[in-house]
């Protein structure tokens, strides 16, 4: 028992709550930042133009899709389960730099092209944890 | 005609308690904070006190009465501020019921009880927990924003017990000395 001028401060229930609120804190840790194993596998991308209702693709077929953004058109390449960018209509070509989208929840958007590209997984995405990197 | 009102002891102790915890909460609330969403809560250090002098019910009344009329004076009545205050001050006042709850069935021999900073510890996390899970329910419901729950947690331990110390500090100030004849004066 620490005591400052004969005062208690920590008594033993405090201690045991101390050193569970510290193992707590080590989990949520061990849970959120250095667990991958929840980033979900992806098996959707979610393709979306202006305003317009996001179309889904399915990431095992392996496929190059074409879409006619605001400037012009995108590629968009569907491979081994990855999604990127291979060529944009607009000036940065961030969209392109960006490269593969590998987990679900990676976002890539070509706002000049008005073009955005997602990752999905099948667990509900309010319940998985899928931060990026 | 005239309003007549009766105020008992406990009405006293509440508005002054009350009283106390609204200024720390606004005087609180004019710093700025280094990170958003951690702040020290002083003002739980009155709730806490309230909860360990003179039990739960009188705290729930403190609290509820500090989240609202706090909220009333800084013009955040209802908005998001005013739930995310609520929500963490219910459920912290909540968890330390719960806690408590077992040591008061036990025989009351020996005192097996937390003191103030296993309390407070309780109190800051299920409060830390319980506006974050607000705010990720109602206002970013973005799985991303879990990457910063860890960071929220350690602050509400750390916090914790210094406000758990402060506690425990003004209640053995409070016990020992002159303070027997004021409205502050425990029951027991």
């Amino acid at each position: 028992m620490t005591s400052i001028k004969g005062l208690i401060l920590f008594k033993p229930a405090d201690i045991i709550i101390l050193i569970s609120a510290g193992l707590l804190t080590l989990w949520l840790y061990s849970v959120f930042w250095f667990d991958n194993s929840q980033q979900g596998e992806a098996d959707r991308l979610l393709l979306q133009f202006a305003d317009n209702d996001a179309i889904e693709y399915p990431l095992n077929k392996e496929q190059i899709i074409t879409i006619k953004g605001r400037l012009g058109p995108a590629l968009i390449e569907i491979k081994q389960g990855k999604a990127r960018f291979i060529h944009s209509s607009c000036r940065n070509q961030f969209c392109v730099f960006h490269g593969w989208l590998t987990i679900a929840g990676d976002t890539t958007a070509c706002l000049p092209n008005r073009i955005s590209i997602s990752l999905k997984g099948s667990a509900n995405d309010y319940d998985a944890i899928a931060g990026a990197q | 005609m005239k309003l007549h009102f009766t105020t008992t002891h406990q009405d006293h102790r509440v508005a002054l308690l009350a009283a106390l915890a609204i200024t720390i909460h606004i005087i609180e609330s004019a710093f700025p904070s280094p990170l958003p969403g951690i702040k020290p809560g002083l003002a739980n250090v009155v709730t806490l006190f309230t909860f360990m002098m003179y039990g739960w019910k009188t705290a729930l009344q403190v609290s509820l009465l500090r989240v609202i009329i706090s909220s009333l004076l800084l013009g955040t009545f209802l908005s998001p501020t005013f739930l995310l205050s609520l929500c963490g001050a219910l459920l912290s006042l909540s968890s330390l019921i719960l806690v408590q709850l077992p040591f008061r069935l036990l025989p009351a021999k020996i005192d097996h009880q937390p003191g103030a900073i296993g309390y407070a510890i309780i109190a800051s996390i299920s409060h830390m927990s319980g506006q974050f899970l607000m705010a990720w329910y109602f206002f970013i419901p973005h799985p991303g924003l879990f990457k910063l729950l860890p960071i929220f947690i350690t602050f509400a331990v750390i916090l914790g017990i210094v406000s758990g110390i402060i506690t425990q500090l003004t209640i053995s100030q409070l016990t020992s000395k002159q303070i027997q004849r004021s409205h502050l004066r425990p029951d027991i």
